[in-house]
């Protein structure tokens, strides 16, 4: 229950309107109240509307190059790595490598399901399959990752996760098929990873999907839901 | 790949459109320049606007949503899901730093009062382009929808909010503005911003 004084504070806070004190305490109130973070992201999902009532304007097309060239300048600006040899110097290249392995893992899962849709192609050379693969999106971890096999003309697919660790009590996680033509994702049912954080489970969407933009996975309440209420924690396009 | 260029309208924005900008974010993260790119097209219209609205001028403008952008291409990775939409953190993020650049310019913001009237901007139209009839019909139906919205609102629950939001007043300078004390503005802000939600999004 959250009382009218939490509502005003949280009102103030989604406007960035306490001061530093208030902040620093409502903060640490939020960390311990998850109907109240809820409320805060309401809050601040109504202020982001109030863009929404200025006169519609649009930016000069050169202030696009301007910041594309911005970003690029960025990206450039990266530091080099120091040539000095330091006792740690071995970090960036370790990092380097568990990425390249991660890489590695996330195309051998893909070929793999590639493989095991040749057998349906060759049965169905008509049938035409298409490869999602969704990164993980905070708060998952960061080497969640799952790769999505779909059959648009069989409306159904196959999904493997790996390193997805099981949702907390009350709680499963729920895919989600993202269709140009529904306003809201379609489920696609709850999956289970099991005690390694793994599943490969093949699904069906529960309405008609012919335009999938992409898919997600979600945590919802235990059982799951006709429409998305929950984070996403994994989502991708082709 | 192909990315998505339907206009965000943000107000109705489904849930399925939360979910591409999520991921375009996400690639972002990765330093997809293609993906920043399909992200300006849908949201430079509205920060732009709201720049606009809370700055007078459209070089300052301008200048602010370089800074955002930079900032999204920069700190995409840091963006949580958990605490708002890709285009709520938009907002907010344009917002913060265009009251940055009022403050660093030490002056109050020119505000025209009330939102939900149609504003001339003068030589603002120099360097900007009001959006042109061309522009989806969605977009438009949904502007107006969130407008009507706001106006409906008991006008003292609108005036807090505006005042608040676009003026970045606090409630202490609200409460001395109106003459009425902290309890009521804190509680014609808290009204209204959850009754623009509800109505928004039911």
């Amino acid at each position: 229950m959250i009382s009218e004084e939490q509502q005003d504070q949280a009102a103030l806070y989604a406007l960035r309107l306490l001061d530093a004190d208030e902040h620093a305490a409502f903060e640490s109130e939020l960390r311990a109240n998850t109907e109240l973070r809820d409320l805060v992201r309401e809050l601040r999902e109504a202020a982001g509307d109030l863009a929404l009532t200025t006169p519609s304007l649009l930016p000069p097309p050169s202030l696009k190059q301007r910041i594309m060239s911005g970003i690029e300048r960025e990206t450039e600006r990266v530091v080099p790595m120091p040539t000095q040899r330091t006792p740690l110097g071995w970090v960036p290249w370790a990092i380097a490598a568990a990425l390249a392995v991660f890489c590695g893992l996330l195309a051998f899962d893909r070929v793999r399901l590639e493989r095991q849709l040749a057998d349906i192609r060759a049965v169905d050379p008509l049938m035409q399959t298409t490869f999602f693969t969704l990164a993980p999106s905070a708060p998952a971890p960061a080497d969640a990752k799952a790769t999505v096999a779909w059959q648009p003309g069989r409306q159904s697919g196959v999904i493997r996760i790996s390193n997805l660790p099981a949702p907390q009590a009350g709680k499963d996680y729920q895919l989600w098929a993202v269709d140009a033509e529904h306003k809201d994702p379609i489920s696609a049912g709850i999956v289970r990873v099991d005690k390694n954080g793994v599943a490969q489970i093949r699904f069906k969407p529960v309405e008609k999907a012919e335009h999938v933009k992409a898919f997600a996975i979600s945590l919802e309440r235990e059982g799951g839901v006709p429409k998305k209420e929950g984070p996403i924690l994994l989502v991708g396009t082709t | 790949m192909q990315l998505s260029q339907t206009y965000l309208s943000m107000a109705e924005s489904s849930t399925a459109q939360q979910i591409l900008d999520q991921e375009m974010i996400a690639r972002i993260s990765r330093r997809d320049q293609n993906a920043f790119s399909a992200l300006y097209d849908r949201l430079s219209g509205p920060l732009y606007s709201l720049a606009m609205k809370m700055l007078g001028d459209a070089a300052e403008a301008q200048d602010a949503l370089q800074d955002v952008f930079i900032q999204i291409w920069s700190r995409a990775g840091s963006y949580d899901a958990e605490q708002s939409s890709v285009f709520s953190w938009a907002v907010l993020l344009t917002r913060s730093r265009v009251i940055d650049r009022l403050r660093a310019r030490g002056r109050r913001l020119r505000i025209v009062a009330g939102s939900t009237e149609d504003e001339e901007h003068g030589s603002a139209t120099d360097a900007s382009t009001v959006e042109s009839a061309a522009d989806t019909a969605e977009k438009s139906d949904e502007a107006a929808r969130v407008r009507s919205v706001l106006t409906n609102l008991p006008s003292e629950q609108r005036e807090a909010i505006e005042m608040a939001f676009f003026e970045h007043l606090t409630h202490h300078e609200i409460a001395a503005r109106l003459g009425q004390p902290l309890g009521t503005i804190k509680a014609r802000i808290r009204r209204g911003l959850l009754k623009l939600r509800e109505r928004l999004h039911t």
